[in-house]
């Protein structure tokens, strides 16, 4: 880092990111310079509130794709209070629409992510914060996946079994084996 | 001003303020990274947003939101099974399912006005206009004494607006706001509200 007047230093960063980065800011019109101290200052911020630089690229993509697909926030209480009430008259046609969202995430999530598998435990990581445990592993051509939640309601945990069901045939995936109790899914999984 | 200076490895140098640099060199140095790992990763997620879509600050403010929205006690759903879930709820049991969201909205708010103290209702407003992402359009204003919510958004069912309103309602009455006109159909809310006690009621 070599030292400038005026309180500014200079610093070395990869050719091509800057190329990248001066491509950004023709497109969007903006000086070099000042983009390039905006982004510290954002980088510094996020430290500062505890950001893993590294983990928000991850979940940079997770919150465009709900944003996309349509995921909305929803106090829990009030969401518990609906699922009551709903599941007693129209059960079946809550699964089946949990389900036909999980396709289209599928969908989105093979089109859109290298390693579609670890998208799906980013996005339930992420995302569904009422998980307290989300866990894939492999055998073989085999997937397993594992979902734990201490809050999760006996309707709520079916709810998201049909979701990651759905989500599973959108990636391209048949599922073997689908367990659920209040609290805890299990699906077994294997590529098309 | 950047300079652009060409290395030997394909590095270049650009200038930046020399506190910032310290501050991430510090950081750099905690984490494990040379500054220049460092800075190369805040580029290339500033880059990835920008191919995203997204903006770094925007991002950050909306997942400052989110982390808080976690915090309250909210939680992400599929929005088209919230429409249809509303319906059903407050066609079966309406008085309840009001009351449910207008309790919701009190402690949402009240969440703000113990832990933000002066900023309580700029933080409020923030977040909630990040929570709101499925809104349209949603306004806040407050002058003086009096506030106005304004909400659109074509595609909530006539439910779903109602339950919305209600959880609107139950937050500006926990900031002490008695709602004085409101038009609620489907997909538009507008309350005006005035302030209990204040100049505006005593008139």
């Amino acid at each position: 880092m070599g030292r400038l007047k005026g309180g500014k230093k200079l610093v070395y960063v990869s050719e091509d990111v800057l190329e990248a980065i001066a491509e950004v800011c023709r497109e969007k019109g903006v000086a070099i310079g000042r983009f390039i101290e905006d982004a510290l200052k954002q980088a510094v911020r996020l430290e500062e509130l505890g950001y893993n630089v590294e983990e928000v690229a991850d979940i940079l993509e997770v919150i465009k794709a709900q944003k996309i697909l349509g995921g909305a926030f929803i106090p829990q209480e009030v969401l518990n209070f609906m699922i009551n009430v709903v599941y007693k008259a129209k059960s079946e046609e809550l699964r089946a629409g949990c389900f036909e969202s999980g396709k289209l995430y599928g969908r989105y999530m093979r089109e859109k992510f290298s390693n579609p598998i670890e998208a799906l435990k980013r996005f339930l990581e992420t995302s569904r914060w009422d998980l307290s445990e989300v866990n894939v592993s492999s055998e073989g051509n085999i997937n397993r996946l594992r979902c734990v939640s201490t809050v999760l309601s006996v309707e709520g945990t079916e709810l998201l079994t049909k979701f990651v069901e759905g989500v599973i045939r959108g990636l391209g995936y048949e599922v073997l084996k689908v367990e659920f109790i209040k609290g805890i899914v299990i699906m077994e999984f294997k590529k098309v | 001003m950047t300079s652009l200076i060409r290395g030997k490895v394909r590095r270049k140098t650009f200038v930046a303020r020399e506190d910032l640099l310290s501050h991430l060199a510090e950081i750099a140095e905690r984490k494990g990274f040379s500054l220049y790992a460092f800075v190369n990763n805040i580029f290339e997620l500033v880059i990835k947003a920008e191919d995203a879509g997204l903006n770094l600050k925007r991002f950050l403010d909306d997942y400052t939101a989110v982390k808080r929205a976690k915090e309250a006690g909210f939680i992400l759903w599929l929005e088209r099974l919230c429409y249809v879930m509303a319906d059903i709820a407050y066609e079966r049991s309406r008085n309840q399912a009001v009351k449910e969201w207008f309790e919701a909205g009190m402690w949402f708010a009240k969440r703000y006005i113990l832990g933000f103290e002066d900023k309580c209702w700029e933080e409020f407003v923030r977040d909630l206009k990040a929570l709101l992402w499925n809104v349209q359009e949603f306004e806040v204003e407050q002058n003086g004494d009096v506030v106005t919510l304004r909400v659109l958004s074509p595609k909530f069912t006539e439910a779903y607006t109602h339950l919305l309103n209600a959880f609107l309602e139950g937050c500006i009455s926990a900031f002490g706001y008695v709602v004085s006109f409101k038009e609620v159909y489907r997909g538009r809310i507008f309350l005006e509200a005035i302030k209990a006690g204040g100049e505006t009621e005593r008139r």
